[in-house]
Order: C-alpha cells, then structure tokens, then sequence
C-alpha cells in the first residue's frame, strides 16, 4: 500500500471538528455509516456476502475443501481466514505481494471469528482420521472507503451464517447448512482529532491516529481486541468505546440474525 | 480443447441444454459506477460470470523506470477471485491470470489514446468474481466500458464475446460444459463501430466455413451486446 | 449494486442479420466513444473529439456540445489538465534542496522551484519553509510538451495556506457552485462569511469559522444532491 501524503489542514480541521463534537460528514461520534448486507449472492461460494457501509463495499466467500486431519487431532477440520485488498479498491492499493496492510487485516478478522469458537472443528469431520473439512473465509474489497475491518468481519460472519456444507460434490452425503453456534461482530473505533470515534471514512484515517478494534460474542464475551498504528491510549478512552461497542455489537448482531 | 462427442449438448432442432439457440447469447447486465472510490467502474454479469472492473487515472506513474516519456502507461491487472470457482482458486500469481492480464492490456492499448497523457499511468484492475467460461471477454468489455466510464479517451467501445462447436454444430457465446466438451473455441475482441479486431485467440478443430460462421457469430453479438453497453454509460437515455 | 441504472440483456434470443454503426449521433445528446458525429467538413474537433478520415469520432462518454463550428463533449469525469495561467491549489508531496513536488490531481505532479517559492528560501531550506502535506495556492507558470508543469507562489495573493479546509469537487459541478454571472458564489461568501476560493483543477479554499465551513459544505452536499439524476 502507498501511504498517501497527509494534509496538515484535514489534521487541524479534524480537531477543531472534535472539539464542536462533529465529524466531517456530519455523522455523531457513535453513528455508522448507511449499511447494507446482502448474502448469498455469489453463485459459485457455498457461503457468501456483500456488506456495504457507505462507500466502503466489500465481499465474503466461504469454500469449503477436504483435508486431512492432523494426527494429534484425528477428529478436527480447519478455519481458514485469508483477506485480500487489491488495486481495484483504491488509489493507493498496490499489486504485488499482500502489504503489512491486509495481513493485518485477514489475521484480526480472522482472530475474532476464530476466538469466538462459531465454528466448532470437531463438529467438521467426516471420517476420524482420515477427512474432514476445511472450511475457507476469504474476504475480498471492492471498494475502500475506511474501515475495511468492520465490513470485512460482518461480511464473513453473514457468509459463514448462511454457508451450505457441499457434501453432495464431494461424495460424502448430503449437503447441510455449516453449523455457526455464535455471531462474532467486532466494532472499530479510530482516534480522530484527538477522540475515538465509530466507523471512520477513508478521510477520517488519513487525518487520524490509532484505531482499536473489539470482537464481541453473543454474550457480550471478549474475544479479540487489537489496538493498530502509532498513538497511546488512557484506561477511560477504552472504557468508553468497550461500552459502546456492547452496544453497536447487539445492533449488528440483529441484523445479521434477521438476514 | 478436444472434443468429448459423446456428450449432447445440442439437440437436432438446434436447441441447447440451456435452452438457447445456436447463435443465442447468455443473459448479460451493465452497470457503471459501482466502485464509488474509483474513477470509472462497470460491474458485468454474463450467465453466471460476474466482473468488477475498476479504473484509476491518469495518474503519475511509480516507479519512475515504468514511465513513458511519449505516451501513458497502460497497467492492466486481471484476477480471479478465490470464490469464483467450483473449486477454490488459491490467490497469488497465476500463469493464466498473467498472460490473460497481458492479452487484454494490448487490446485496450489498441484503442486508448495514450499519447494524450505522457509520463502517467492508468490503471485498469479486473477482478472475476464468479466465473463460467468466457471470463476474459467478459473482463476484456466490462474494462472497456470502465474506461469510459472513467473519462479516458479511446477511438470505441471493445466487445468481447467467444463462440465455438459443440457436437459438430457453430455455436455463439460457449457456457461452461460446451467451453469444457466442446471442439472448438474462438474469442474475439471487436471494435464495434468499424468490426475491426483488438484480440483474437483460438483454439480448436474449425473448418474453413465453420470458422467463418464463428466469426460471423462473434461480430453480430457484438452489435447486440455494444447496444447495451451504450444504455449502461448513457444511463437509458440514449433511446 | 447501487451504481448507475442497469442495462439488461435478459431474453436469450437475438436479432438477426449485423446491425452495424449507428450512423450520425448529432441529433441525440449522449455519446459514447466511437460514436460517429458526421462529417467533418466545416467543423472543428473540439474536446473529447478527433477527425479520422473526413468523420468527426467521440472519444469520450458524455454530452455532445455544439458551439458554433465546434463540435466537443462534456464528459462527467474529467482529469484536471494543467495550463498556463490557472489558478491551483496543491499539496506538497516531496522535496529536495531546491525545489518542491507538488500535487495538483493532474496526470502527475507540478514542481516549484525555490526561486518562484514564497518569499526568500535558502539552499537545502526548503522543507522548514513549506513542508510535506501542507497546502498551497500557486499559479501554473509553463507546461512544457509532455505535461510537466511548473507552478509559482510569486503573484498577488498566491500563498501557503496556513488555515480552514480544502475540498475536493466534482468538475462538473462548477458551474452550478459558481452560478450565473458568480451570483451563488458570491451569495455563498456572504452568508456564510468565509473567504472561498475556487481553484481550476477542481480544488476549493474554504476559510473562516467552523460554523461558517461546516455551512458551506452543507451547500456544496445539496448542490452536489440537487445535480444527480439517477448517476452517482
């Protein structure tokens, strides 16, 4: 990824924004962008998402795959998350290998699904020791706008929550829908003009600092948290945004539950 | 290729197993505007493919050594998305992806006006995210129409559209079992307004009159298909 | 997917025989590239339109503009292409001992050297002076043949811009923000009482009070809304 030039003014402006409690475009502190998910709409995934949080527009597949299992392990399947930010999402995303960028990405989405055992490995397997399945989560963006990570976790819990199991394909009985026994949603809060605030646009990253990312489970459970970029927090601060996340998760939680 | 004769795929009325007619083309739809970040996007369904093509540009051009002093740099990237197919595509560099990427970036140059923009780059991402035969005629259109769709000057539209033999018979537009079991396969990228020709490929078993009606195929669908890319750039007000 | 409208292919059957070009398209106002726009004898190639072989061709998507003999269009999207005398607004983007790299949202970058820089710079004082990511209101001095340009801070009122916001809009939208005979715009000044100043390459300085800022981007939203018919 080439990191854009930062415009000393969006800084300056961002914080005088801050301190009247406004956002660049309007929004209050806590307020997300319009939203929009969708799922099963890629006809050859087993699972699938399109999110959309106003600009931001990314898509979720989930394949699934046959693996061995590990000999210490004769009765467990596999997660797999892999996500992938290429060119076609913005100016500054560039071809070539995955940047320190999008690994970040894929390993904290992935920790937050993961952590919160949604996906239950011993319940993937076919025959003890010798196949069981791989279940693949490969988020893809189309279109960056700010906050990837948000759109990328919803997007991969809405795909995993309506994935089909392919058994028929591969022989092994009939197809049933994947077992997801929670609803993983993680919040992202970024430090703009001095204050954290909720799902930050593209301008707001530019011009601001460290961001925290919190996965919560159905129960309110912690289950992945990531503090990313240079910056330092206080105790209140994150008090602060963990309540607001108990509450932006429950939110989510229903639409995903409703889809 | 190589033909598999012994599956039916067209019956002796001349009806397909998808219930087309030999020069019958998939149901396609055309949308610009779907990558709001970009400078042009167009998103093209074709049966069961799907394209997403975002533009960026002109713009400078990095890394310097890839800079032309006398026209822009053309930068064309297609890629499969892993859950695009049957079986997962794993990401990273693939042969198919890198010389379907260089085929289509030399059809776009073929139309481009490039000396307009010295010293800078355009930027033409293709991303397949569903995929069902034909996907580089689908992502060969789907740029040119992101192309306009981002302002870039060019002297017309490409359409991209691959017909072939099935069970003896010529038909346009192939579907995946026929691009599968079928005898042959020509891909041609057309400039509509003169039918003259941006990319050609083939390969295959086709006599010379069969090659001509393949031919003939391709250009008509083209017409068809550069009718609707119009109404998608226009916005439906062209009629 | 929320872009433009969708054009569909939906029945599966098509018309016979080839339909070929679409003969002359200046009756209807929307072109695409390749459109034919009739013959050229008599008419000038304005933008976005090039002479071949005795036709006039459209090379770009957009509004067909007919101004006396020549014949142009009026794309949606456009680049902003530096020429002499345009008033820009850019963000310094790098620097070496002697001059600045600028960034105009052309093809590529501007460059101002120390000697049109503000004021007296010394060698190897560039970066103290005006550093990476701040803003500025220059001129475009030359562009030579293959679209470099130089820009200059040397002319009345050209600056470092130390205060409020710049904003980016749509070309296309410039004329509505400016108005018939600049009488939004200078409306706009007033009752916001900000100091604007709209650049050529599609760049806005907004300068005052927040309230005033934030007033002006609420304008710039609804005009922005207001323009829209069914395109992003």
């Amino acid at each position: 990824m080439t990191i854009p030039i930062v415009p000393k003014l969006l800084r300056s402006h961002l914080s005088d924004l801050a301190e009247r409690d406004a956002r660049i475009d309007g929004r209050g502190r806590w307020e997300g962008r319009e939203l929009e998910v969708e799922h099963s709409i890629l006809p050859r995934a087993e699972g699938s998402a399109r999110v959309r949080m106003g600009d931001t527009i990314v898509l979720a597949g989930v394949k699934f795959q046959i693996m061995t299992p590990y000999p210490d392990r004769p009765n467990q399947g596999g997660l797999m998350c892999s996500a992938e930010v290429r060119p076609v999402a913005g100016r500054n995303w560039e071809s070539g290998p995955p940047s320190p960028e999008s690994i970040e990405l894929g390993r904290v989405v992935d920790r937050g699904i993961r952590e919160s055992g949604c996906i239950d490995v011993d319940s993937l397997c076919i025959i003890p020791g010798e196949k069981a399945w791989q279940v693949i989560l490969d988020l893809f963006a189309i279109s960056d706008d700010g906050n990837l990570f948000d759109a990328f976790a919803l997007a991969g819990i809405a795909a995993l929550r309506n994935a089909t199991v392919p058994a028929e394909r591969f022989e092994v009985g009939e197809d049933y829908p994947l077992s997801v026994s929670k609803t993983p949603i993680m919040c992202s809060y970024h430090k703009v003009g001095g204050r954290f605030v909720f799902d930050a646009t593209a301008r707001e990253e530019l011009g601001g600092d460290e961001r925290i990312h919190i996965t919560l489970g159905d129960d309110n459970n912690v289950h992945s948290l990531q503090k990313g970029l240079k910056g330092i927090f206080s105790a209140g601060e994150f008090t602060e945004i963990m309540d607001n996340a108990i509450e932006r998760t429950e939110k989510l939680r229903k639409i995903i539950d409703e889809l | 290729m190589g033909g598999y004769g012994d599956v039916q795929m067209i019956d002796e009325n001349g009806v397909r197993a998808d219930g087309r007619g030999p020069g019958d083309i998939r149901p396609i739809t055309i949308e610009t505007g779907v990558v709001p970040v970009a400078d042009g996007s167009c998103r093209m369904t074709w049966g069961t493919n799907e394209a997403i093509v975002a533009v960026y540009g002109p713009m400078e051009a990095h890394p310097r050594k890839i800079q032309r002093q006398d026209r822009a740099v053309l930068d064309v990237a297609y890629n499969m998305a892993p859950f695009s197919t049957t079986d997962r595509m794993r990401p990273g560099f693939n042969r198919r992806s890198r010389e379907v990427s260089k085929v289509t970036q030399d059809a776009l140059e073929s139309v481009v006006l490039l000396e307009l923009y010295p010293r800078s780059k355009i930027r033409v991402s293709i991303e397949i995210v569903s995929a069902e035969a034909g996907t580089r005629c689908v992502g060969l259109t789907a740029a040119s129409v992101a192309l306009a769709d981002a302002g870039i000057p060019m002297t017309d539209l490409v359409v991209s559209v691959a017909s072939g033999k099935i069970n003896d018979v010529v038909v346009c537009d192939l579907n995946k079992e026929e691009d599968n079991y079928g005898e042959a396969d020509l891909p041609m990228g057309i400039m509509p307004n003169s039918g003259e020709l941006v990319f050609l490929q083939m390969d295959g078993d086709l006599s010379q009159d069969e090659f001509k009606q393949a031919w003939k195929y391709n250009m008509d669908a083209a017409q068809e298909i550069h009718k609707l890319m119009v109404e998608a750039l226009n916005g439906g007000d062209s009629q | 997917m929320n872009g433009g409208p969708v054009a569909r292919l939906d029945n599966m059957t098509k018309k016979k025989g080839a339909a070929g070009p679409q003969g002359n398209k200046r009756g209807e106002n929307l072109v695409v590239p390749g459109d034919d726009l009739g013959d050229s004898e008599g008419f000038e190639a304005g933008h976005g339109v090039l002479v071949m072989s005795g036709r006039l061709k459209a090379l770009k998507q957009g509004k067909l503009r007919e101004k006396g003999k020549s014949i142009s269009i009026e794309p949606i999207h456009t680049r902003y292409i530096p020429r002499p005398g345009d008033l820009v607004i850019g963000f310094i983007e790098g620097c070496t001992n002697n001059l600045w790299f600028i960034e105009l949202g052309a093809p590529f970058n501007a460059i101002l050297p120390m000697s049109l820089g503000p004021g007296k710079v010394d060698f190897g004082g560039t970066r103290s002076v005006m550093d990476i990511g701040d803003a500025v209101l220059c001129r475009v001095q030359e562009v030579e043949e293959t679209h470099s340009s130089v820009v200059t801070m040397k002319g009345m009122g050209l600056r470092k811009i130390r205060s409020g916001v710049v904003e980016e809009i749509d070309p296309h939208l410039l004329g509505r923000i400016i108005g018939k005979g600049g009488e939004t715009l200078r409306r706009m000044k007033t009752e916001t009482e900000c100091r604007i100043v709209v650049a050529d390459n599609g760049r806005m300085w907004i300068d005052g009070e927040l309230d005033g800022i934030l007033d002006v981007r609420n304008r710039l939203s609804a005009i922005s809304r207001d323009s829209r018919g069914g395109r992003n």
